[in-house]
């Protein structure tokens, strides 16, 4: 959550929020923030860190494990219009990588204002694949104007 | 519950930690701006 705080000002900067939760109270986002998440980023994390006693959110997002009475380590990107447009749930023992989660984010938002395809491994400045009205001209020959090398 | 691209995000009531204040939010009031929602399983962990 650490590296998250970090890269905040870059959600900012596209206009998303951060909505963090586990099942620990609130007392115990204050104390984490102050005695550790405050030590590891200058300001420690500015976005709300949500008690969600017995799962009930993560109930509802369906990452509540109830063998360990934890939320399993997630994301969810939800769009203006408050719809779903990207999840994954990793296990435990995995961080995440916030780098992606901001290229998502990214795409999405490209995605929406231009209509464009996203490719595989793209990231800003990197060619999309622009939607044909007629799938036919497309089809079979992205190989044309797309290369594997660009996923990378 | 189970959760699906294309579906609305359920909307939730919860407290925060956010600033250095306890307050109450709920996910419906950041309708018309992204929303990026984490789950971790605890503070003080490792990862």
């Amino acid at each position: 959550m650490a590296a998250v705080a970090v890269k905040y000002p870059a959600f900012q900067e596209l206009g998303a929020e951060i909505l963090a939760a586990s099942v620990d109270s609130v007392k115990t986002h204050q104390e984490w923030h102050e005695k550790e998440l405050s030590r590891m980023v200058k300001g420690g994390a500015l976005y709300p860190m949500i008690s969600d006693p017995e799962g009930k959110i993560g109930r509802l997002y369906g990452v509540y494990d109830a063998k360990t009475g934890l939320d399993l380590r997630s994301h969810f990107v939800i769009d203006p219009q408050g719809i779903v447009q990207a999840m994954e749930i990793v296990a435990a023992p995995i961080g995440r990588n916030v780098s992606e989660i901001l290229r998502q984010l990214r795409a999405l938002q490209h995605y929406q204002a231009t209509g464009d395809y996203i490719p595989c491994g793209w990231e800003p400045g990197k060619p999309t694949l622009t939607k044909s009205p007629d799938a036919s001209t497309t089809s079979g020959k992205v190989w044309e104007i797309w290369k594997p090398r660009n996923a990378f | 519950m189970e959760i699906r691209i294309g579906d609305e995000a359920p909307d939730f009531e919860a407290q925060a930690y956010h600033q250095g204040h306890i307050q109450t939010l709920r996910l419906s009031q950041y309708r018309r701006q992204w929303v990026i929602l984490l789950f971790y399983p605890g503070d003080f962990t490792f990862v």
